[in-house]
C-alpha cells in the first residue's frame, strides 16, 4: 500500500518552449487544436539525411526572455533552458528578490547537452590546432553545462544536478526532483529537460535508421520512425506547505512516480514500462481505474511504441481498454530529453482545461492494439489524474502521475 | 523507509592497477600514474603526461554483451562493477532483479565517438559516419551497459555531473535506497582519456609539466586521467542477514552550486562549505567528528587554494583533519574521481590507513592543511568525508562513517 509521505510535491509554474509555441499556454492550446509544429529544417543543412523535417524552434529569440545580458558564453541548449526557466520563475513567483533569500534547485533532464558544441570544439582543435579551440566552448562540453549557465543566469543557488535517460531523461529528471523535496533536501526546484537539434545527433539517428519517412503518427500500424524535435520544459515543484505559506497558485500535484529499467537491452521494455507504471500508481495509493488519462512517450517508431503501450496496458489492467491514450511527440518530434517535460506541460494543460490533445492524423492501429481509445482528434476528458510515460532507447522506463492541485 | 546503508563491494580500475587490493596498496605506497600521452598526439599541446590506463583488457568482464559494441567508458564501468560484485560476494544472476539498481556519473560519456565522428567528418567521410552519436556515444549508455551486464531491472540514472559525477551517483543511489526503491545499488563513475578532455584542460592552461603536487607550493596543475569506480550500496539490514563484509556506512551526502562560474570556484569558496555543511547536518555530525577528508585536490594553483578555504570555513582557521588527494598518484579521473575516492574513504574506515598526498615538496601557507605528505599514516578512522566540485560549480560532499552495528 501507499507509503505515507509526509512531504507533497506541487507544480506552481512551468515554461516551455518547443517548434510549436513559445509559451506554456500557447503550447498546450497548439496541442489541443492539433497543429504541428514538424517542418523543413533549416538550422542545418540535411541534404540525404532523410525526411528532413523537424520540430526546429524557429524563430527564435532568447533575447525575448534573457534581455540585452550577453549570450555569447551560452550555446543553444542552454538558451532553450534559460527561456524556459526564466518563464517558469515568473510564472511561479520566484522573483530575484525572493531568490536572494531561498534556494531554489534545478535537476535537468538532457541525453547530449550540446554534442554540438562538444563536437565543434573537438573540429577546431584538429583541424586548426589547439589554440582555435575555446575555453569557453570547452567549458560547455560537459554535460551539466546547461544546468550550471542556468545556475548563474537565474541565482539558482540550491541542489543542481543533470539527468540522462536518453529520451526518458524529462522525466526523470521530474522525478528526481520530487524525491528531493520529499526527502526534505530541497523546497523548490526547477525541473525538467532540454534538448537542441543539430546536425551531429540529427544525422546519428539517419543513421540509426530511426527517422520516419512520413510525419509520425504514434501507435498508427503504418508508423515508420520518429521526427526529431527540440526545446526546453521547466516546472517548479515546491513542498506544498512552502508553497501555500508563501501563497502560490498551484497547478498540479505530483502524486507519484516509479521507474524501471530494462536490461535485455529492447524485448523487455515492455515489461520495464509495466513495472514503472503499477510502482507509480502504488506510490501515489492509486488504482488504475483512478487514472484519466494516458500522456505517452510514443514517438511513430515501430517497435518502441509497441512495447510502451503493451507495458501500460499490462499495469493497467482492464482500464487499459477505456482510459484515453495520447502521443504528444506527433506534433512535437522526439525533443529527447525535453519531451518528458514537454509532456508533462501539455498535461497541466489537460488537468486545466479538460481537453486531451488528440494524435493527428491517427487512421489505424496495429490489430489487437491494447490502448484502444486513442483519438485524431483532441476531446474532453474530466482529467483530475493523469499518468505521463516515458522510455528510453537505453532501456530506461519512468511514470509519473500529476493530479489536479 | 529511511534504511541505513552500507558499503559492501568496491571495484576499481586506475591508472595505477586494478581491483581494490592493487589499487589500495599501490595508493598507500604513493604509486604513481603518469606517463606520456599515447592514444593521441600531445605535440601541439604544453603539456605531454597524462594517466593513461595501459593494457586494459575488458573481455574478463564484459561477459554478457560484446565488448566491441561498448564505448571504453562503458567498459571500464562494467569492469569495475564487476570487481565490485565480486568484491561484496554477489552473484549477479542471484540477485532480485528488480530491487537492483545502477546510478553512474561521468564528465563525458563516451567522448571518443565525437572524436571518430569528428576524424571522418573533417577527411570528408560523411558517408562512412555510422548511428553511433546515437547508440554508443550518449552518456545514460553507461549506466545501461552496467545494469545489462548485472541484469538489474531497479531504479537507473546517468549523472553527469562532471568532476563532482561520482558523488551525485553515490547520493542518487543512497536516496533511492533509502526511499525503499531498491535495496542494492551499484553507484559508481567512469569517464575515458580522451582528446577533447586533454585540449580543454590544457587550453585552460590546468595541466601540469610532469607530475601532480597537490597543495605544494609549486603545484602546476593537474594530469587529466582515466577510469572507473563503482560501490556496491546495500541496506544495512540485508548485509548482515548474509554475513556480508562491511567496509564502511554512508552517513549523508550535501549538494550546492557555485552558481558563479562554469570553471572557475567560488573565490570564497562559498559553495563548497555549503555543500559541506550540509553534508554534516544530513549525517548529524559535527566537523570534529571528522577524521580524515578526500580532498577533490586537483593540483591546480586555484583550486586546492580554494578548497583550503573552503575546508577553513567549515572546519576552523587551522583545520587539524587530515585531507589527501589521491590525485597526486592517479590524475584526475573525471567523473569517476569521486567515485574511487568514496571507494578511498570506506578502504580508510575498514583499513585504519590514510593514502598520502604524492609529490608534496614544499608548504604552502595559502594551503594550509595537513595533506597527509608523501606517506600513508595509520589513523583510526571514524568519519570521512568524501568532496568534489565540478564545472557548473556542482559541489557534493559525501559522509562516510565506521559501521557501529559490526565494529
Amino acid at each position: 500500500m501507499r507509503r505515507r509521505v509526509l512531504r507533497r510535491v506541487v507544480v506552481t509554474g512551468a515554461g516551455a518552449i518547443c517548434s510549436l509555441a513559445d509559451s506554456v499556454e500557447d503550447l498546450q492550446a497548439a496541442l489541443q487544436e492539433g497543429r504541428s509544429g514538424l517542418k523543413p529544417v533549416e538550422l542545418f543543412a540535411t541534404n540525404g539525411l532523410g525526411p528532413q523535417q523537424a520540430g526546429e524552434v524557429r524563430p527564435f529569440e532568447p533575447r525575448t526572455w534573457l534581455g540585452d545580458r550577453n549570450l555569447r558564453p551560452v550555446d543553444r541548449t542552454a538558451r532553450l533552458l534559460l527561456a524556459a526557466a526564466q518563464q517558469a520563475l515568473d510564472a511561479s513567483g520566484w522573483t530575484p528578490e525572493r531568490r536572494k533569500d531561498f534556494e531554489v534547485g534545478l535537476v535537468l533532464g538532457t541525453m547530449y547537452c550540446s554534442i554540438h558544441t562538444i563536437s565543434e570544439f573537438d573540429r577546431r582543435n584538429v583541424q586548426l590546432g589547439p589554440s582555435y579551440a575555446s575555453p569557453f566552448d570547452f567549458a560547455n562540453s560537459v554535460i551539466n553545462a546547461a544546468a550550471g549557465q542556468a545556475a548563474i543566469w537565474h541565482h539558482l543557488w540550491g541542489v543542481n544536478s543533470t539527468i540522462a535517460a536518453g529520451e526518458a531523461s524529462g522525466l526523470v529528471a521530474l522525478t528526481t526532483a520530487a524525491d528531493l523535496i520529499r526527502g526534505g533536501r530541497a523546497t523548490a526546484v526547477l525541473a525538467g529537460g532540454a534538448e537542441e537539434l543539430c546536425h551531429e545527433s540529427y544525422l546519428a539517428f539517419h543513421r540509426a535508421g530511426r527517422l520516419g519517412a512520413q510525419r509520425p503518427v504514434p501507435f498508427d500500424a503504418r508508423r515508420d520512425g520518429m521526427a526529431l524535435g527540440e526545446g526546453a520544459a521547466i516546472l517548479v515543484l515546491e513542498e506544498a506547505d512552502a508553497a501555500a505559506g508563501r501563497g502560490a497558485a498551484v497547478l498540479a500535484e505530483v502524486l507519484g512516480h516509479g521507474a524501471a529499467f530494462d536490461p535485455t537491452g529492447g524485448e523487455g521494455s515492455a515489461r520495464a514500462m509495466e513495472r514503472a507504471v503499477r510502482l507509480a500508481l502504488e506510490d501515489a495509493g492509486l488504482r488504475p481505474e483512478e487514472i484519466d488519462a494516458v500522456s505517452t512517450g510514443a514517438n511513430g517508431s515501430i517497435e518502441e511504441d509497441r512495447r510502451e503501450a503493451l507495458g501500460i496496458a499490462a499495469a493497467l489492467g482492464g482500464h487499459a481498454a477505456a482510459v484515453p491514450v495520447t502521443a504528444v511527440k506527433s506534433m512535437l518530434g522526439e525533443a529527447l530529453g525535453a519531451s518528458g517535460a514537454l509532456q508533462a506541460v501539455a498535461a497541466l494543460g489537460t488537468l486545466r482545461d479538460g481537453v486531451l490533445p488528440g494524435i493527428p492524423d491517427l487512421e489505424c492501429t496495429d490489430e489487437g492494439f491494447p490502448l484502444p481509445a486513442v483519438s485524431a482528434q483532441s476531446r474532453p476528458v474530466a482529467a483530475r489524474r493523469i499518468l505521463i510515460t516515458a522510455s528510453g532507447g537505453g532501456g530506461h522506463c519512468c511514470a509519473l502521475v500529476l493530479g489536479q492541485g | 523507509m529511511n534504511h541505513r546503508i552500507v558499503v559492501t563491494g568496491l571495484g576499481l580500475v586506475t591508472p595505477i592497477g586494478a581491483g581494490r587490493e592493487r589499487v589500495w596498496e599501490g595508493l598507500l605506497a604513493g604509486r604513481c600514474g603518469f606517463s606520456t600521452v599515447e592514444s593521441f598526439d600531445t605535440s601541439r599541446h604544453p603539456a605531454h603526461v597524462g594517466a593513461e590506463i595501459k593494457g586494459f583488457q575488458p573481455e574478463p568482464y564484459v561477459r554478457k554483451q560484446d565488448p566491441a559494441k561498448l564505448g571504453r567508458a562503458s567498459r571500464l564501468a562494467v569492469a569495475a562493477a564487476r570487481m565490485a560484485m565480486e568484491d561484496a560476494g554477489l552473484d549477479p544472476d542471484a540477485l532480485d532483479p528488480d530491487r537492483a539498481g545502477v546510478a553512474m556519473g561521468t564528465t563525458s560519456g563516451e567522448p571518443l565517438e565525437v572524436e571518430r565522428f569528428d576524424d571522418l567528418l573533417l577527411a570528408g567521410g560523411e558517408g562512412e559516419i555510422g548511428p553511433e552519436l546515437a547508440t554508443v556515444y550518449p552518456c545514460h549508455t553507461i549506466a545501461s551497459h552496467v545494469a545489462r551486464e548485472m541484469g538489474t531491472a531497479g531504479p537507473n540514472a546517468m549523472i553527469p555531473t562532471a568532476c563532482a559525477a561520482g558523488n551525485y551517483a553515490v547520493a542518487w543511489a543512497y536516496d533511492a535506497i533509502r526511499a525503499g526503491r531498491a535495496d542494492l545499488m551499484l553507484a559508481g563513475g567512469a569517464d575515458a582519456f580522451s582528446r577533447i578532455t586533454y585540449t580543454g584542460f590544457s587550453r585552460l592552461g590546468a595541466i601540469a609539466p610532469d607530475v601532480c603536487r597537490p597543495f605544494d607550493r609549486n603545484r602546476k596543475g593537474m594530469i587529466p586521467g582515466e577510469g572507473a569506480g563503482v560501490l556496491v550500496l546495500e541496506r544495512l539490514d540485508r548485509a548482515l542477514a548474509r554475513g556480508a563484509r562491511i567496509y564502511a556506512e554512508v552517513a549523508g551526502y550535501g549538494l550546492s552550486c557555485d552558481a558563479h562560474h562554469m570553471t572557475a570556484s567560488h573565490p570564497e569558496g562559498d559553495g563548497p562549505a555549503r555543500a559541506m555543511e550540509r553534508a554534516l547536518a544530513d549525517a548529524g555530525l559535527r566537523p570534529e567528528d571528522v577524521s580524515y577528508v578526500s580532498a577533490h585536490g586537483t593540483g591546480t594553483p586555484t583550486n586546492d587554494k580554494l578548497e583550503t578555504l573552503a575546508v577553513c570555513r567549515v572546519f576552523g582557521p587551522s583545520p587539524r583533519v587530515p585531507i589527501s588527494s589521491v590525485k597526486s598518484m592517479i590524475g584526475h579521473t573525471m567523473g569517476a574521481a569521486s567515485a574511487i575516492e568514496a571507494a578511498v574513504c570506506s578502504l580508510a574506515i575498514h583499513t585504519g590507513r590514510i593514502p598520502p598526498t604524492a609529490n608534496f615538496l614544499e608548504p604552502d601557507p595559502e594551503c594550509a592543511l595537513d595533506c597527509v605528505p608523501n606517506e600513508a599514516r595509520e589513523l583510526a578512522v571514524e568519519v570521512a568525508m568524501n568532496n568534489a566540485y565540478a564545472f557548473g560549480g556542482n559541489n557534493a560532499s559525501v559522509l562516510f562513517r565506521r559501521c557501529e552495528a559490526v565494529a
